[in-house]
């Protein structure tokens, strides 16, 4: 328990950073939404004097992103970008830091074992993040709620939101998985923002081509809002691939730090 | 000049690393292209998006790119390549300098008979032959990768003009990531605080394009400064934004020499 006190305290100011910076993001992008909105609307108008194949191409689509939750989806995307560069962060950072910065010899000498570092590590990391979330899904569903222009299902908002959490335990997961793996990690922030933004770019690579297999290989598309939005429901393969990764990161983590060389001072 | 070579063959394993993520990167894209095919109706299709809200074509994530030739596709994923390339950029510029000090290697390097601009000056040759070397890289990936989509259509001479563009970008960012390394009094937050700027000025270019009525806000954003849609159907590079970043590097520039030459150093 006073490790993971220990790795609250030690994290608060970034834990607070980073929940003010998604707070301010999905503030700042969604109070774009009026504007834009009305933009839109002008448009649908003139949308009707297309032919009737164009209207079935893009007009669905324009339909759904009018909406706050259409938008909201849109939007989300860069949030999800910035929660998982700060899961990652925290995730690759909690436990190598204390080799970084010499501080593994003074714990390990400690009266607890391994795995119970991990654990509290895990949880510490956990904690941080689930306060992120609470924090964020208070601030995104108020906004949503000033800037609205018609009714909309809250709940879906909620299971959008939601994913982000998701998201950010897989990306912790992974963050956690790299430095348990990697003997000596200088500085964390290159190795997860190259991850993140490698999974990033191959998911927008996949939007803009419209492909479906190459979901599996990024995080970031595994909770698709639109498909929340039709069935207000998660995808089930999607779920589970996502629950497996942080399952067997972790328990790779748990097996590989027990063994493993700690270089001491 | 010793320093030079250090540095360089320091940062090689990371400087490979990232030619072979640019290759990738350029490639799984323009294969992907490969299997991007329009619907019959493209005119149609282009003459409506033509039409559509600058703010409401972002969303959709077309822009006013004509998906249907390679050179629009290659200006529609520009961004990403271009946030690579800052990313890099800015990283390597903020390490550079603050890693002596991560690494308890300060005292060694100060108390060789060098001054500490000498040292800054080494340093940030290094710096810019490894943004040279990257940018080649991408230009060279660049240029193979697209002309086997591009049917005949010339562009090369988009690539090249993109490719001055992102290299002005790039020194940006790295004179950003130096100067925050040089003045700031904690060496290890300067790469956080470098990337924490790239990401805060990606998502307001993102903003930019959503909002369609806060334009004046992209002299904040640099990712706005050569835009792909602008440079490449006529515009060329805009020479107000090529003195901004010229005077921002200039800026940046003299805060990390007066500022380095100036600080106490944690050893």
């Amino acid at each position: 328990m006073n490790m993971v006190l220990h790795e609250l305290k030690a994290y608060r100011k970034s834990t607070i950073l980073w929940t003010c910076t998604l707070v301010a993001v999905v503030v700042l992008l969604l109070s774009m939404f009026p504007t834009f909105a009305r933009d839109a609307d002008q448009f649908k108008s003139l949308l009707k004097t297309m032919p009737e194949a164009v209207l079935k191409a893009v007009g669905v689509q324009i339909e759904t992103i009018t909406t706050i939750l259409g938008f909201y989806a849109y939007v989300f995307m860069y949030i999800s970008l910035c929660g998982a560069i700060q899961a990652m962060n925290l995730g690759t950072s909690i436990l190598s830091k204390e080799m970084r910065e010499k501080t593994a010899d003074f714990l390990l000498t400690k009266p607890v074992t391994r795995t119970q570092i991990v654990t509290s590590k895990l949880l510490a990391a956990f904690i941080s993040l689930l306060i992120t979330n609470v924090i964020y899904l208070a601030a995104a569903t108020i906004m949503a709620m000033v800037v609205k222009n018609g009714d909309f299902e809250m709940s879906k908002l909620m299971m959008i939101s939601v994913t982000l959490f998701f998201i950010q335990l897989i990306f912790m997961a992974l963050g956690f998985f790299v430095s348990v793996l990697v003997l000596k990690i200088k500085s964390v922030l290159p190795i997860s923002l190259g991850t993140v933004f490698a999974f990033f770019i191959i998911g927008m690579l996949g939007a803009t081509t419209g492909d479906g297999a190459i979901r599996y290989f990024t995080p970031f598309k595994y909770f698709d809002p639109a498909y929340i939005m039709q069935h207000a429901s998660y995808e089930g393969p999607f779920l589970w691939l996502g629950l497996g990764i942080v399952v067997a990161a972790i328990a790779i983590s748990y097996v590989v730090y027990r063994k493993r060389d700690i270089h001491a001072v | 000049m010793n320093l030079w070579i250090r540095e360089m063959k320091a940062h090689r394993k990371s400087l490979i690393l990232w030619c072979i993520g640019i290759i990738a990167m350029v490639g799984a894209s323009m294969s992907k292209y490969a299997g991007l095919s329009m619907s019959g109706s493209g005119a149609s299709m282009n003459e409506l998006m033509a039409d559509m809200p600058k703010s409401l074509q972002a969303v959709m994530g077309v822009g006013t790119f004509d998906l249907s030739k390679a050179s629009g596709y290659y200006g529609a994923i520009f961004i990403y390549l271009l946030l690579m390339a800052t990313i890099h950029a800015a990283m390597l510029g903020a390490n550079i300098l603050s890693k002596e000090e991560r690494d308890k290697t300060a005292e060694f390097l100060l108390v060789k008979p060098i001054s500490r601009s000498q040292m800054l000056t080494f340093k940030l040759l290094a710096a810019l032959t490894q943004l040279v070397i990257f940018n080649l890289v991408m230009l060279g990936s660049s240029i193979l990768l697209v002309s086997p989509y591009s049917h005949g259509e010339s562009v090369n001479q988009d690539i090249m003009l993109l490719m001055v563009g992102m290299f002005l970008l790039q020194l940006l960012f790295l004179g950003i990531g130096l100067a925050i390394a040089g003045v700031s009094r904690y060496p290890k937050r300067a790469v956080s605080i470098s990337t924490a700027i790239l990401l805060i000025t990606f998502i307001l270019s993102i903003a930019i394009d959503i909002s369609g009525n806060i334009d004046w806000m992209k002299y904040l954003t640099p990712f706005k400064y050569f835009d792909a849609k602008h440079v490449m159907y006529g515009g060329g590079l805009d020479g107000r934004f090529i003195g901004l970043t010229a005077l921002i590097l200039v800026g940046s520039l003299i805060l990390t020499y007066v500022g380095y030459n100036k600080r106490d150093l944690h050893v």
